[in-house]
């Protein structure tokens, strides 16, 4: 109840979704001016910790000056800077290194940080990933125990209000936070991110447990899981919902970060509107069949085959806000609906009860917060319009007997 | 005319043509609605997909309707408060005249027309606050479905220039949070589904709405003997001389 007496308060200071992509040339040359000496200053700086070096990282992999260069000119398209803000993305992608990073894992499946290491190939994004420098991981670093929480303890110190904090999974706040503890203080996932939020320049919520809960938060939530904007507060935080989070977008961030120190322009619930500032729906290539009342009606049917539109085996692509339809996923290889099945809603709030299901919602019938989500609104209605039919029916008939004696009284 | 009786004028022109409106734009608004949430007929697979525009159809028919209904709902809440014939918003003032007003006509429904202490000659309150719960809905139903509809525009601008994405995401982003907050949420954040589901169940609701208002209005008709389903077409009722 506490939230959403909160959530009405916020009613009238809630930011649209309204995407700015051309804020005239005197902000872009202020703009770049500012840019390109931050740049300066980080080039004298060193590495903090990560000796890979990135221009023989990015020829093992047989990625030429071109290619990266065409890739910088899409990153910067897709955080709506103009085209001659190329050269400086593509400094800030070789300085990623001077980006300290601290990931935490919470409650989740680390499926991003798969997103991040696992792909087939490693595409320029992923190649940035490794090259950040990374302090400190659990799924992928050596060390474990005390070790490791000596090297969480150092790198917090030692880069006290510079590192980035990413954050992945929901933070369980039941029973005190018991149901979720890390190492070997038993200390729970709720003081672990407090503790570590306190010294970091900024928070940036990976997936969608760490942004709105997820599906840890779904119905009936039985460890209160909730998001890292709900317990984080005084501290610029940045969603980056989906399941998992695209690398790229989480490449955009930390290069709009380095490039300009500040966090990206955000939506109302703190995503990147350079990313989340569109639905899939319309940027989606079966849009035209949308239009065209073509959609596919079962699995494998004729409409399947053509690739028609999959809105009625459940795609949410009209209530989805990402850029998936745009950038895809590991460098616009493919994406859920090019690949044949809809989109899941996973990028947004609660998706998990009131998204992934292979129908539309309004023929959905699936338990949710209210007991079942459109099924229900129609069963529902479906029996108050009956209720009140039948109440009609008897009023009507009372009112003829009534009637009748009242005439037959009458003379 | 019935000797002994009078006529009543009791809806002007405009308000009959906005009465007509209305229902012509809710069957359509309802019929097309139903579709967009979940399609259920099939266009015709065989045909070129340049020949059918199913969904796009429906949308345009939905929108427009609803384009009109906006329309017609400022213009009703002008006359609310401002109508130079009638004013309904006195007859919704809680005062003891209301209240009374209120209960008698109930009392009058309840008991099949057995009492019937309350002049029936002009708007009673009974129905003029069962006329504002309707444009209540009707307002929730027009502030979710354009917070639904604003997000065609990501880049703000518009066909007829970028004020109308403003105005619209100024004047509904609040029903974001007050649709999470009546569906009820275990996440983190606010979603659009929840003002989908809240824009799906506030039809049913208007539907029940237009049930009862449908059969009281015959019912009146039926039971006063004073040709109350004609206020609706001619714009008049017929009342005895000897009252009012």
């Amino acid at each position: 109840m506490a939230d959403r007496i909160e959530g009405v308060k916020k009613l009238f200071t809630s930011k649209s979704a309204h995407v700015e992509t051309n804020r005239g040339d005197a902000h872009y040359e202020k703009l770049f001016q500012s840019c390109q000496a931050r740049i300066e200053e980080l080039k004298t700086q060193t590495p903090s910790n990560n000796r890979l070096d990135i221009d023989d990282l990015l020829q093992d992999q047989g990625v030429n000056r071109r290619d990266f260069m065409k890739w910088a000119s899409a990153v910067t398209g897709m955080l709506m800077l103009p085209a001659s803000f190329t050269p400086l993305v593509a400094d800030a992608a070789l300085l990623m290194n001077r980006a300290p990073v601290i990931w935490l894992e919470l409650s989740d499946c680390a499926g991003n940080t798969e997103a991040m290491l696992r792909s087939d190939g490693p595409k320029i994004d992923e190649i940035l990933l490794d090259i950040i420098s990374l302090e400190f991981n659990e799924t992928i670093m050596a060390a474990s125990g005390h070790q490791a929480e000596a090297q969480l303890e150092d790198a917090m110190h030692t880069f006290k209000d510079k590192y980035l904090l990413f954050v992945e999974g929901a933070i369980p706040m039941g029973i005190n936070g018991q149901y979720g503890t890390i190492g070997a203080q038993g200390e729970t996932f709720y003081d672990h991110l407090m503790r570590i939020s306190k010294d970091a320049a900024v928070v940036v919520a990976v997936g969608s447990c760490a942004t709105f809960g997820g599906v840890p938060a779904a119905s009936p939530n039985p460890t209160d899981a909730v998001g890292v904007m709900d317990v984080v507060n005084g501290k610029p935080l940045i969603n980056i919902p989906a399941c998992p989070a695209n690398p790229a977008n989480m490449v955009g961030v930390i290069i709009h970060y380095i490039l300009t120190g500040q966090v990206p322009e955000l939506d109302s619930l703190l995503r990147p509107k350079f990313a989340f500032g569109y639905r899939i729906h319309d940027n989606c290539e079966r849009r035209a069949h949308f239009d065209a009342g073509e959609f596919v009606e079962e699995w494998g049917d004729v409409g399947a085959k053509n690739n028609f539109c999959l809105y009625k085996v459940g795609c949410k692509g009209p209530m989805t806000f990402n850029n998936c339809s745009i950038i895809r996923y590991n460098e616009s290889v493919n994406w859920p609906v090019g690949v044949g099945r809809g989109c899941i809603g996973c990028s947004e709030p609660d998706f998990w009860d009131k998204y992934a299901y292979e129908r539309p919602m309004a023929d959905a019938n699936i338990k949710a917060p209210t007991g079942g989500v459109e099924k229900t609104v129609d069963e529902f209605g479906l029996g108050l319009l009956t209720a009140a039919g039948i109440g009609i029916g008897i009023h009507a008939a009372a009112s003829i007997i009534a009637g009748k004696k009242e005439d037959g009284g009458e003379v | 005319m019935k000797a002994g009786y009078k006529q009543v004028k009791r809806m002007t022109g405009m308000m009959r043509s906005i009465h007509f409106v209305n229902i012509i734009s809710m069957i359509v608004a309802v019929i097309t609605g139903l579709y967009i949430a979940d399609p259920y007929y099939q266009a015709f697979i065989a045909e070129d997909a340049v020949d059918k525009y199913v969904m796009a159809w429906n949308r345009w028919g939905h929108f427009i309707v609803a384009i009109i209904f906006d329309v017609t709902s400022i213009i009703v809440a002008y006359l609310f408060f401002f109508s130079r014939f009638e004013k309904p918003y006195k007859k919704v003032i809680p005062t003891k005249r209301n209240i009374v007003d209120f209960f008698e006509v109930l009392l009058n429904l309840l008991t099949l027309n057995r009492r019937k202490k309350f002049d029936s000659t002009h708007s009673d309150s009974f129905n003029t606050v069962y006329f504002a719960i309707f444009h209540l809905l009707l307002a929730w139903m027009l502030f979710t479905g354009l917070q639904l509809y604003v997000h065609v525009f990501p880049h703000g601008e518009s066909s007829i220039g970028a004020w109308w994405p403003w105005i619209l995401h100024f004047a509904t982003d609040w029903t974001l949070v007050v649709s999470s907050w009546m569906v009820g949420t275990t996440a983190t954040g606010v979603n659009i589904m929840d003002v989908r589901i809240s824009h799906h169940l506030t039809m049913w609701l208007l539907l029940a709405w237009v049930a009862f208002h449908i059969y009281y209005q015959i019912w009146r008709t039926i039971f006063w003997k004073e040709g109350d389903i004609a206020i609706a077409v001619g714009g008049s009722k017929f009342v005895k001389e000897n009252k009012a």
